[in-house]
């Protein structure tokens, strides 16, 4: 079985660059039962659109169905069930029996366990794997040791996170969001309290400073195990983000592609050189998370501090006028003649080179890129292919 | 219908005639190594005394095991197993759905009850359950509608509820408060198990979090006391077991605790004695995308 690499995706377009960056499958929300209700969720028709174009290129879409359930949440249950079925959904991801079990009765889908059920060991994959789950998706606070002992145990395929934000306690047992703001963690409203500034005492004694004592925990980065994952041969490895951007979502992706491919033909680069390119996106200061072993401070993130990007995502390639030589883009940040720019294309391939003149679409010459969301032209040598990424390099 | 058992959580040996003469049903006891937030563990070599302590006094005992089971956690789970067949316990409460499947290998299924805090959220799970094990503990986040909409299905199977005290609302396997001192160079003089930390929010004055660190993790609580005077009154008759949690309240107060939830005539004199309670979720609907309901 080849290992997957499975990225997030909030929206139509994002899990089509997710597709093109090299990810083998993509998960979504609909538009009800999910998790992240602030993602841009799909309906029935964009899931089916996305599905056609995952197919087409022999990839696949798996649909999260993991909030925990009210019963005033089932009502659509079954309907939703079918038509997924109908859209030909690879598998949907779930944490409630009622949905595993509708699903087994109604339909053909393939059901994998959410990481929201916190399955830790053997015995619990294997029950699941009874109930008709075939891929339990692991705790994000299983260690790599663990991992590879439920590996050895387990009939269900696994699923392991190696990328992204990580909830400081386990999944789908918090309710810290609905007592302080009454937004439901398990039913996609969390509000991420976690993460607030918190003073703490010892009965009335204040032992920390200005509400420095913080809970969050930097994000998981996994480079330095994937090798070890693939060679237990983990079904499935997963990048955390439905409210990632598109760079952030291509600059991952791309990065856990190029290491996979690159270790499968024995060519892998010094870690350090994925890492480098992994910096380039947004992200919150990384660590390894629980892959050690027992957390300690250094997982911690005190003074809500988030890295800043090595690069800059300025534009995304719309398009490229041979005839002319010319890059057609959709500006997304601040850049201007002089400046040197770098070009991630959806095949892995990485240009820099310097911007001569900006124009506009009317060909009228610009003294910058200063318009988000506007079309612009720059002159460019070489061939690049649509919805590229441009960084300006800072 | 069913009749309620008052489950309180066992302190110490001597305190079990005191407990019993309040009239408590069920005495629950911690594990030394499975039970997180414990307040009394045992070992597995004092489960056989204590056992036979407590059903001398014709009271049925539980044991909580309450941790999040890793792979590592089950060869231990299968020991405390065999020890809890052959001691007969009456229950075990669990949090991680593993321990079921690791009860049913011992045969042990039909003493379990689910209380994995917020996952018994609707009527399937009830009917999905019952048959399984012994009973379900009803989500801590659901409303009093909610509630009785569960217990009132067709599901047979007993329902609990952890119906007063600090509700937990976080569990985290991280060492928060080790991590925190560690971050500042700074010594303390104890962490774990300190049951006097408190948080407080950057925006929220005056109200206070208990945050408790233990071997097994950190625990966040609710900032007031859950009280159900009322709410009893519509559900006992739907209820087999009702849990008092005790962390953070001192022993005098939670017998009146035990007291009180049998004797009505007692509670206007417990509630002049004793503050900081709240209702919890029983009337307050929680929301799926800010503004669905509550309005700031």
């Amino acid at each position: 079985m080849l290992t997957e690499l499975l990225a997030p995706a909030g929206n139509l377009y994002k899990a089509k660059i997710a597709l093109l960056y090299g990810a083998d499958a993509v998960y979504i929300g609909g538009k009800q039962f999910s998790l992240r209700a602030r993602a841009s969720n799909f309906d029935l028709s964009m899931i089916k659109e996305l599905v056609e174009f995952a197919h087409h290129i022999e990839k696949k879409v798996y649909v999260t169905m993991n909030m925990v359930f009210h019963d005033e949440d089932v009502y659509g249950l079954d309907d939703y069930l079918v038509e997924l079925d109908k859209i030909n959904v690879d598998a949907i991801i779930c944490s409630n029996m009622i949905v595993i079990e509708r699903a087994k009765t109604l339909t053909d889908l393939e059901v994998h366990l959410s990481t929201q059920f916190s399955l830790t060991n053997s015995s619990l994959a294997n029950y699941f794997y009874h109930q008709g789950v075939k891929r339990v998706v692991l705790s994000r606070e299983a260690s790599l040791d663990e991992i590879k002992r439920i590996q050895e145990n387990s009939l269900a395929d696994l699923e392991v996170f190696i990328h992204g934000g990580m909830c400081v306690s386990y999944s789908g047992r918090c309710t810290l969001s609905n007592y302080t703001v009454l937004r439901d963690a398990n039913r996609g409203g969390c509000a991420h309290t976690c993460r607030w500034l918190y003073n703490l005492y010892e009965d009335d004694t204040l032992l920390s400073d200005d509400y420095d004592f913080q809970m969050s925990s930097k994000d998981l980065e996994a480079t330095n195990y994937i090798k070890d994952l693939l060679d237990l041969n983990i079904a499935s490895l997963k990048v955390e983000g439905r409210m990632k951007s598109i760079h952030y979502i291509a600059t991952v992706i791309n990065t856990y592609r190029m290491m996979i491919d690159d270790y499968k033909i024995g060519c892998l680069r010094p870690i350090e050189q994925y890492q480098t390119e992994i910096k380039k996106a947004e992200n919150r200061l990384t660590s390894h998370g629980f892959f050690e072993g027992d957390t300690t401070v250094d997982q911690q993130l005190y003074n809500s501090r988030s890295e800043v990007p090595t690069k800059e995502f300025v534009g995304l390639v719309k398009d490229y006028d041979r005839e002319k030589q010319e890059l057609i883009v959709q500006q997304r940040n601040y850049f201007e003649p002089g400046d040197c720019l770098e070009i991630l294309m959806p095949d892995k391939t990485i240009i820099q080179f310097q911007v001569k003149n900006i124009v506009d679409e009317d060909g009228i010459e610009l003294d910058a890129a200063r318009h988000p969301l506007q079309i612009i032209k720059i002159s460019c040598p070489v061939t690049i292919m649509d919805n590229s990424m441009i960084r300006k390099i800072i | 219908m069913s009749i309620l058992n008052i489950v309180a959580r066992l302190k110490s040996r001597d305190e079990i005639e005191r407990l019993v003469d309040l009239g408590v049903d069920v005495l629950m006891i911690d594990t030394k190594d499975l039970t997180t937030k414990s307040l009394f563990p045992f070992d597995q070599n004092d489960l056989s005394e204590i056992d036979q302590l407590i059903k001398n006094y014709d009271v049925n005992l539980y044991v909580y095991v309450n941790k999040m089971i890793h792979e590592n956690d089950l060869e231990n789970l299968n020991q405390w197993m065999k020890l809890f067949k052959t001691v007969d316990v009456d229950g075990i409460v669990i949090n991680d759905f593993t321990v079921y499947v690791v009860a049913k290998d011992h045969g042990l299924e039909n003493k379990v009850i689910y209380q994995p805090g917020t996952m018994n959220t609707n009527t399937f799970d009830a009917m999905f359950l019952e048959g399984k094990i012994k009973g379900m503990t009803l989500s801590k986040e659901i409303t009093l509608e909610e509630i009785l909409e569960i217990v009132k299905s067709p599901s047979k199977i007993n329902y609990s509820l952890v119906g007063h005290g600090y509700i937990d609302m976080f569990y985290s396997k991280r060492k928060l408060i080790t991590n925190y001192f560690i971050h500042k160079n700074r010594k303390f003089h104890k962490i774990k198990g300190n049951h006097h930390f408190v948080l407080e929010e950057k925006t929220r004055d005056n109200i206070y979090y208990p945050i408790l660190e233990d071997q097994i993790g950190t625990h966040i609580f609710r900032d007031k006391k859950l009280i159900s005077f009322d709410e009893i009154d519509h559900i006992k008759e739907y209820i087999t077991d009702f849990f008092i949690e005790r962390l953070f309240i001192d022993d005098e107060e939670y017998y009146d605790t035990i007291q009180a939830y049998q004797n009505k005539e007692l509670q206007d004199i417990f509630l002049n004695r004793y503050k900081n309670f709240n209702n919890g979720f029983y009337y307050l609907p929680t929301e799926k995308t800010k503004g669905e309901r509550h309005v700031d």
